[in-house]
């Protein structure tokens, strides 16, 4: 990796990764979240998308803040609102990838927040 | 266009779940509509609102409907599916009560990318001081946002950085304090394992401003992912050249490197930290003389928590003003709490200090899971207090939680409800306290350890009448002499629940008696035989037999045989056992 040898390096840097992203799946992978399984979750959804061949990233992210919901799945699809999914398990994880990143439909009873 | 979607969700938590019935007829009046295929129906697990019984949210639009009746739907679809309208009558009108400075990346970016950090404006507010600001710059800076150390007795930071700025020494340390050990507290820990390059920006900020060349990450060797994403982190930093000689091209070096706590409650007191860093036994030491002035290795050395240091690049960016917009009088910014205990939703929640204990429990934890009611919410672990329900109204901050006898502390917030027992819970905070005590001080090992003597004695029904006056006064004497601040304030607990529940004690030591059933020693358990249906699931469930009795006679249970286990009065599905 090139060292940042200047503020303009940084902010530079900066311009070159804010790309706008849409279509991101994220799994919350501090520790409330692996502890209620997060990883599993994140497996499965690796796996699965890539069985299906979806165009969809998969990423890790830090704790929201509602961990009684564990594991938490973030999901934006272009067209839906971001929602997050709470107590995802691997059941609910294929379910969101074929109803909501394939179907376009948001999926029911595992809502947990909105994020606008 | 977005699609439309109604989000519907029963919010009444006593009775039964009506989300179904609503869903079924939101579809029904759909397919009358002709809609069924624009409009997607959802039920919702949680949306955010509690006690308003059924919530529909019309999306993209995001009207949000409280209690919803049978009639109101067609109404909601004429106005807001078909027309983008607001039905007033319904309309529930709500402020978001989180604002997240500390937690801002939480659960955003990934954390072992630095990448999404910079993306993020990470490493933007360095620069920005790196390029632009003379150390005591960056000092007024913190003093115009009124920052105060979130570690506990809320200290404001550009005075303990300015001291130790002032102090003169070759050589000078930063130190964040992560050695999180309050029951129930994990904000830091989410902090450190969510976003750990915004403490690692925060602390060469700091190590900016006080002039020093080194810092140290003193975790709890309990945060093995804490550790492992930080250690990452630091590694990526050096890589991009954040971390070491000649920062971004300026001439400021700085050096970052971990040390793990062995364990010890104690080691999060500054001085005992610092002892244990050197690699000496962590206990503390009298002060003054102060940390910022002789510190680590007899260097100054500013401590500060991780909380503190994940405010400090936010502030920079937004200026001192914004942050001191904030808040209350004298507390300025958000505090993170970690809302745990008989809570519905517990998790971290970040509110702007001065909301209220009632906003943030039942607005954001949505009350009790039980569904019965409050008695009193714990604040700042073991050197904290209860605060009974009576002031559930007070805005929360540094001055207010002190004038209620606790404090704010590192931010642990336990809810308990009517099931809880005071006397039981003070055992609890107490016996932390004499297992962490380091033993140097008589006052804090010796008394500690015979309150707690005392309290078990009053919870095993054996209190005597002068207990209560004897506990006072030892509580005091440790207020008042021990040496640290674990000692000085591990009689709070004691003393403020003594002070608000006082008659929940008498009634252990009077009458013998828990009134929250609580106390082992103090209540028998017996089964109502006008109730029993005779299952024998208590017979089933009991771990030691001590349930006698038959089908033909009826059962009832062995006193002396008995644990007070409670696994019968569980088990029974028609209430017929009696705790008293």
């Amino acid at each position: 990796m090139a060292k940042l040898s200047s503020a303009q390096d940084l902010a530079k840097k900066k311009k070159e990764l804010q790309q706008p992203r849409n279509n991101w799946v994220k799994v919350g992978m501090s520790s409330c979240g692996l502890a209620a399984g997060a990883q599993e979750v994140y497996d499965t959804l690796v796996e699965e998308s890539r069985k299906r061949n979806m165009q969809i990233q998969i990423q890790k992210c830090g704790c929201q803040g509602m961990c009684y919901a564990e594991p938490l799945v973030e999901v934006s699809v272009e067209g839906l609102p971001v929602v997050v999914y709470g107590r995802v398990n691997r059941e609910t994880a294929v379910k969101i990838l074929d109803k909501h990143v394939a179907g376009k439909m948001l999926v029911n009873d595992s809502v947990f927040d909105l994020n606008t | 266009m977005d699609k439309k979607i109604i989000f519907i969700k029963d919010t009444d938590s006593q009775a039964a779940d009506r989300t179904r019935d609503f869903y079924t007829a939101f579809l029904d009046q759909l397919r009358e509509d002709g809609l069924q295929d624009e409009v997607q129906v959802l039920r919702v697990a949680d949306i955010g609102i509690y006690s308003q019984g059924v919530v529909v949210k019309v999306l993209p639009a995001g009207m949000t409907y409280g209690k919803v009746k049978d009639a109101d739907i067609k109404r909601i679809i004429e106005s807001s599916v078909k027309k983008d309208q607001v039905v007033e009558d319904l309309l529930l009108k709500r402020e978001p009560k989180q604002l997240r400075i500390v937690l801002r990346n939480c659960g955003v970016i990934d954390p072992d990318s630095i990448d999404e950090y910079i993306a993020a404006d990470g490493y933007a507010a360095l620069a920005k001081v790196i390029h632009g600001y003379t150390p005591e710059k960056v000092i007024e800076e913190l003093k115009a946002s009124g920052l105060r150390g979130r570690g506990g007795a809320g200290y404001p930071t550009w005075m303990k950085w300015n001291f130790t700025r002032q102090s003169k020494s070759e050589e000078k340390y930063i130190i964040c304090n992560a050695d999180e050990g309050d029951p129930g507290a994990y904000m830091d820990r989410s902090v450190l394992e969510g976003d750990p390059h915004s403490v690692i920006e925060g602390m060469i900020i700091a190590g900016f401003a006080i002039g020093a060349s080194n810092g140290f990450f003193y975790i709890r060797a309990e945060y093995p992912l804490a550790v492992e994403r930080i250690n990452k982190a630091i590694k990526q930093a050096y890589d991009y050249g954040l971390l070491g000689s000649n920062i971004l091209g300026s001439n400021f070096s700085f050096d970052l490197d971990v040390r793990l706590g062995a364990g010890a409650f104690v080691c999060g007191e500054e001085t005992a930290l610092i002892a244990s860093i050197e690699g000496r036994r962590g206990t503390p030491r009298p002060r003054p003389p102060y940390p910022s002035r002789e510190g680590l290795w007899g260097k100054p050395t500013a401590i500060n928590n991780v909380e503190t240091l994940a405010n400090i690049a936010a502030i920079i960016l937004r200026g001192g003003k914004w942050f001191s917009s904030i808040g209350t009088e004298k507390s300025k910014g958000t505090k993170v709490f970690a809302l745990t205990g008989k809570v519905k939703n517990s998790g971290l929640v970040e509110v702007p200090m001065g909301t209220t204990l009632r906003d943030i429990v039942f607005d954001i934890g949505g009350g009790t899971i039980s569904g019965k009611g409050i008695k009193a919410v714990q604040t700042g672990g073991p050197s904290g207090g209860v605060i009974p329900k009576e002031y559930l109204d007070t805005p929360v901050d540094y001055e207010n939680l002190q004038k209620l006898g606790s404090i704010m502390g590192s931010g642990g917030m336990i809810v308990m409800d009517e099931d809880d027992c005071m006397v039981d819970i003070t055992k609890f905070y107490l016996g932390f306290c004499v297992d962490e005590s380091c033993g140097k001080c008589a006052p804090c090992r010796l008394g500690g350890y015979q309150l707690l003597g005392m309290l078990t004695r009053i919870s095993e029904g054996h209190g005597v009448a002068g207990d209560l006056e004897k506990i006072r006064k030892i509580s005091e004497a440790m207020r008042k002499a021990s040496l640290c601040g674990l000692g000085q304030t591990a009689s709070n607990p004691v003393s403020s629940t003594l002070n608000y529940f006082e008659s929940e004690y008498k009634e252990h030591i009077l009458s013998k008696k828990c009134p929250a059933h609580k106390c082992k020693h103090l209540i028998t358990y017996s089964i109502m035989q006008g109730r029993c249906k005779r299952c024998r699931v208590c017979v089933m469930n009991c771990p030691v037999n001590a349930i006698g009795g038959d089908r033909e006679t009826g059962f009832y249970i062995e006193l002396d045989k008995c644990i007070k286990c409670g696994k019968c009065f569980e088990a029974c599905k028609f209430s017929a056992i009696l705790k008293e």
